[in-house]
């Protein structure tokens, strides 16, 4: 029966060959176990879209307010404000992820709730909004301090030009060792257009930023990694 | 994006007068297009209506899916424009709605459908953080299919690890969330 679920599941997501297809849509057919765990699948799907759409959401609403209440960071520096207003501050709506302070997602609330807190909030995290802008406008690895081989994800590798930048042939990911933490005490991440930042507080009181296409589903597992490591 | 290769055999099958591959199609997708209907239409019964409407749309016009698009964006449009056609010949026009459904974007409003209606938030957010505690090789694998809409290939490479472990974890991860919900009550019956 597990067989038949597994060949469902991989049905519905269209990774079948068209014989197993057709098999299973003729199970399916006399079968209304298998057409309602079909069905559930599809509820499934549409509750964790929808989730990952209402972050978003969230998140765009938190922009256009940052925009409203900080307009003195557009004026100071239009390139850096371009790329901060760009940022996606996720605060962290998924607090589950990376162990994540539950005390950001609170502020990140009253927050919203405020003008008032909003602009505590902000003022709060400026070295690190400043520290992301530098990393992200830089690239390079002037001030960076040397990364641990065992901290690269598997198939990555680095780039000759840049001792600090590694890539596995699509995704690329750079890296930024420094001795300050900015206050954080648990990972944080955000986005900016396609790409991602971690900032990854290190048990040695050093600060890991990695900067890069890489996904949260697949930083986790690098991070988990590099806390084992460190 | 272009049809998937699983859509597009699902297709060559519902053109083969499938009837049963035509129902899997309609299990796959009703639950997100319903989702979006009641966020453009703000009424459950008008959206389910319409999503009837859409459905025997795309039974009587699937000779015509050229695989342009992916099979949920083309039965999307098709539901896009029997609403806005609907809304057209509508005495009650409203405005907001119609500037709404002009965008014709592809969002996954917050409304939701007619099945997670029938899970409470609170269910709700047990799932999500069910789903985030599971163990990271099966999570890692059914949110980069879920979320990110990645193939198995593409998981296998990422993860570097053969597809049929992409299979089983992301099959592993669907089994625990099912079983998760009928633990809890969780839409049961």
């Amino acid at each position: 029966m597990d067989k038949d679920l597994e060949k469902l599941s991989a049905f519905y997501d269209g990774e079948l060959s068209r014989v197993e297809m057709q098999e299973i849509i003729k199970e399916m057919d006399s079968d209304e176990k298998l057409k309602n765990t079909f069905h559930r699948y599809g509820v499934i799907s549409e509750l964790i879209q929808r989730h990952s759409e209402k972050q978003t959401s969230k998140i765009t609403h938190f922009q256009n307010y940052y925009r409203k209440i900080n307009p003195v960071i557009t004026n100071i520096a239009t390139a850096a404000a371009t790329v901060l207003l760009t940022l996606i501050v996720l605060y962290q709506l998924d607090e589950d992820r990376f162990q994540v302070n539950k005390e950001t997602s609170l502020q990140l609330s009253s927050a919203i709730s405020s003008d008032q807190a909003k602009l505590q909030l902000l003022n709060a995290d400026q070295n690190i909004m400043e520290h992301m802008i530098q990393i992200m406008q830089s690239n390079q690895s002037n001030n960076s301090q040397k990364v641990s081989k065992n901290w690269i994800p598997v198939g990555f590798s680095v780039n000759p030009n840049n001792p600090n930048q590694y890539s596995n042939g699509r995704n690329n990911l750079f890296f930024h060792l420094e001795n300050k933490q900015l206050g954080i005490k648990q990972v944080k991440y955000f986005k900016a257009k396609n790409n991602w930042i971690y900032l990854i507080p290190l048990k040695d009181g050093r600060l890991l930023t990695a900067y890069g296409d890489i996904p949260p589903s697949i930083a986790d597992q690098m991070i988990q990694s590099i806390y084992q490591r460190n | 994006m272009g049809i998937s290769k699983g859509d597009e055999m699902l297709i060559a099958e519902i053109k083969a007068d499938n009837e049963m591959a035509f129902e899997a199609m309609i299990l796959k997708y009703r639950p997100k297009l319903m989702s979006v209907l009641i966020g453009y239409t703000k009424s459950r019964d008008h959206a389910e209506e319409l999503c009837q409407k859409t459905f025997i749309k795309v039974w009587q016009k699937i000779d015509t899916f050229k695989g342009e698009s992916s099979l949920f964006t083309w039965i999307y449009r098709i539901g896009i424009n029997l609403a806005k056609n609907d809304f057209a010949s509508s005495s009650s026009k409203n405005s907001k709605i119609t500037e709404s459904l002009e965008q014709d974007q592809h969002d996954v409003p917050e409304y939701r459908s007619p099945e997670t209606e029938l899970i409470a938030v609170e269910s709700e957010q047990k799932i999500m953080k069910f789903i985030q505690n599971l163990d990271a090789d099966t999570k890692t694998a059914f949110t980069l299919r879920e979320t990110e809409g990645r193939t198995y290939d593409e998981i296998a490479e990422i993860l570097d690890c053969p597809i049929g472990t992409v299979r089983s974890r992301i099959f592993r991860a669907r089994q625990l969330i099912l079983e998760f919900m009928n633990q809890e009550n969780i839409l049961n019956g």
